[in-house]
């Protein structure tokens, strides 16, 4: 009997499998839609999120500011601002109420900074070892404003790809613990973006953002050349790299383009307004290393291109499964 | 354009001037397959420089029957099997380490030896099977921690003893006259605990360029610019290009270490089939470490999966393109042969990072 493997959660190819499966048995046509939420007739926009780390507590975040900030990025990149959030706790037998209280308060002070709401929740205590100590669950809701049509179906040859800040840093921050690596400066990115993206929804040409956490910023490009039928290059040398996590990523053998952020947002933008996007995401704090990475082509629909750093070309991939650190 | 592009630029000029004839170059560590690729330097090279991936991923060469065998030695109760994470999807007959730890068992990442010794010191109750695998690069880690813990009489660790060394491999791809190459890109690290002069027989007897060199891309195009010169002036040789790092006679004391735990032994190399003398077998002494004595499994021959032809890959007489499950029935995702499993597998560089050489553009 096939089983599900932990690739299958992982963001990449095995993912979209099993995301086929479930929405493959509901009616109406769920697959359609594949962006980071789903927009509501009169402009409710609506995520939700489950959140397991390993471990609870990380350089730059832990769950609870996790939980919080990943679901209202998942509104923010489609140009709603985040307003209530609902939230479920499954925690294990025996986890200390200490731990518990310092989570939810890091969730909420995040939510006091946005200005979101805690309208509903849930809590379950299981038996040990039904859980890995806790999980958490959060529905967010929204509503869209300037904005409300941003999406992948936008994308056209010509435009501009804006990254905002370096990619992967919370991968590499976990993957580093996960595998007891000490490396300076390493932290996560884990941050909500909504005020940095909210100034860029003036721009007319704003056309799609998406926020770079699972499967990376060469996941979400490849996803984009997929849907949009467009091809997309893009310029290792511009990418705003962070040091620390690629040091993590050349120890371990990893890719930093399959490494989640989860402050980082691809913004795609037209040629026309590229340098006032640019100039907008710099202004904010979070978008201070913002950086034009490359744009969209007719050439190659489906595939996406990076110039390396030597001056070679080579395509960006989607990671299959789970990213494993290498041998030698 | 900034200074490595300009500098890479004119590397691959120089090979452009210098190859007038049709080479063919096996870089032989997996390390440096990715680099090539992930760098992109198929397209900055010569159409007359074809380059082959050869058997110098740890994982790809790691024979189904030896994959079995830890698959089975994860299936006894009380067993951790421990090892390093690109082991997990290589597909045995039936199953792989990731499949049985998804079915439960107790399967284990770690990024080096030390790490598992320590599972075995922190968790008394289980026995800890320690699958060690790689070249001269990662032997002597293993060899150390077996020492440790011998001299601390760990009694709960063992280890699947998979070690393999490159130059016997190599002499068996010289020796081939379907292979045919003209020169040998070698890996750095490697050569830094071996030294040069175990590859002297590859100019010397097969008439094969060698050149030592680096992971970074420049190191790389120096590399193939120095193969395709010493092809030129028809003088091959073995040059360095790894600077101070490689002595000639290598690194004495990590190869000590190797030989105080392991005798030079048989090895099924998946692809190449058994090699005389290519493995690292555990001596008498440490015998109570060695998994498949402790648990009495057997490494045994299997078939392997219908038209795989990764056999062919690694010896370079076949890029992966040509095996006809590539792209279709094999791919990252449903991987049939190791080569598309392992990061450092050549099918799975070709299927992630482009064609080659002509158009980066097409799978
Ligand atoms: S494509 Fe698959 S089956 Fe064919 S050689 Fe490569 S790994 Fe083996």
């Amino acid at each position: 009997m096939e089983t599900l493997s932990i690739g299958h959660g992982a963001g990449g190819r095995l993912t979209e499998e099993l995301v086929s499966l479930i929405l493959g048995r509901f009616p109406g046509n769920p697959v359609a839609d594949r962006e980071d939420c789903a927009v509501l007739p009169g402009g409710i926009a609506v995520t939700i999120d489950g959140y397991t780390v390993t471990p609870l507590a990380f350089e730059g975040g832990d769950i609870g500011s996790l939980c919080i900030c990943g679901s209202a990025n998942d509104l923010s990149v489609r140009g709603a601002k985040p307003l209530y959030i609902a939230l479920g706790v499954i925690v294990e037998e025996g986890f200390p109420f200490e731990d518990l209280a310092r989570f939810m308060t890091s969730a909420g002070e995040v939510c006091r900074a946005l200005g979101i709401e805690l309208v509903t929740g849930d809590t379950k205590v299981v038996p040990r070892g039904q859980a890995d100590g806790l999980f958490l669950t959060t529905c967010a809701i929204g509503k869209t404003g300037a904005h409300p049509g941003l999406g992948t179906r936008n994308i056209s040859p010509g435009d501009v790809i804006l990254l905002t800040s370096p990619p992967g840093m919370h991968g590499a921050t976990i993957a580093a613990s996960r595998y007891g690596l000490k490396v300076n400066g390493l932290s996560s990115d884990c941050a909500a973006l909504w005020p940095m993206l909210e100034t860029l929804l003036p721009l007319e040409g704003l056309k799609c953002m998406r926020d770079c956490t699972r499967g990376g910023l060469g996941t979400v490009l490849c996803e984009w050349a997929e849907s949009a039928k467009v091809g997309i290059e893009i310029d290792e040398t511009l990418i705003p790299w962070d040091e620390a996590s690629i040091s993590v990523c050349d120890l371990l053998g990893l890719d930093p383009l399959h490494m989640a952020g989860e402050g980082c947002a691809a913004v795609v933008v037209s040629p026309e307004e590229a340098e006032a996007a640019l100039e907008l995401a710099k202004n904010h704090p979070l978008g201070k290393r913002a950086s034009i990475i490359g744009s969209v082509t007719e050439e190659h629909p489906g595939y996406v291109g990076i110039h390396t750093a030597s001056g070679g070309t080579r395509l960006v991939d989607k990671p299959v499964g789970e990213e494993l650190p290498r041998i030698c | 354009m900034n200074d490595t592009r300009q500098r890479i630029a004119l590397l691959s000029k120089a090979l452009d001037l210098l190859t007038d004839r049709p080479i063919k170059v096996m870089e032989v560590c997996g390390t440096h397959t990715v680099s090539i690729f992930r760098q992109g330097l198929r397209s900055l090279l010569p159409p007359s420089l074809k380059l082959v991936s050869g058997p110098g991923c740890p994982v790809c060469v790691t024979d189904q029957g030896e994959i079995d065998a830890a698959v089975s030695l994860a299936g006894i109760n009380g067993v951790t099997v421990a090892t390093y994470g690109d082991m997990l999807r290589v597909p045995g007959s039936g199953s792989s380490l990731m499949n049985e730890r998804a079915r439960g068992r107790d399967v284990r990442i770690v990024t080096s030896a030390d790490q598992a010794l320590e599972i075995a010191r922190n968790e008394k109750t289980r026995l800890i099977v320690f699958v060690a695998v790689g070249f001269e690069t990662t032997a002597p880690s293993t060899a150390s921690v077996i020492l440790d813990a011998h001299r601390d009489r760990i009694s709960n660790f063992t280890v699947l003893d998979l070690h393999k060394a490159v130059p016997p491999a190599l002499e068996a791809l010289a020796s081939d006259a379907d292979i045919d190459l003209d020169a040998l890109l070698l890996p750095g690290h490697v050569s830094v605990i071996l030294g040069l002069s175990p590859y002297g027989f590859l100019p010397e007897r097969y008439g094969i360029a060698c050149a030592v060199a680096g992971f970074e891309a420049e190191e790389i195009m120096l590399g193939l610019v120095e193969v395709a010169r010493q092809i030129k002036e028809g003088r091959p040789r073995v040059a360095s290009l790894y600077g101070q790092a490689v002595r000639a006679e290598g690194n004495p004391f990590a190869r000590s270490l190797v030989d105080r735990v392991f005798e030079p032994g048989d090895s099924s190399w998946r692809g190449l089939g058994e090699i005389p003398l290519s493995g690292y077998a555990l001596r008498e002494e440490y015998s109570s470490m060695d998994a498949l004595k402790r648990l009495d499994i057997s490494i045994r021959r299997t078939p392997p999966p219908d038209g795989c032809s990764c056999g062919e890959v690694l010896r370079g007489v076949m890029t992966p393109r040509e095996c006809p499950l590539f792209g279709n029935l094999c791919n990252p995702s449903h991987p049939v042969g190791p080569c598309m499993v392992s990061g450092e597998g050549s099918c799975a560089a070709h299927f992630r990072f482009s064609a080659g050489g002509d158009d980066p553009w097409k799978r």
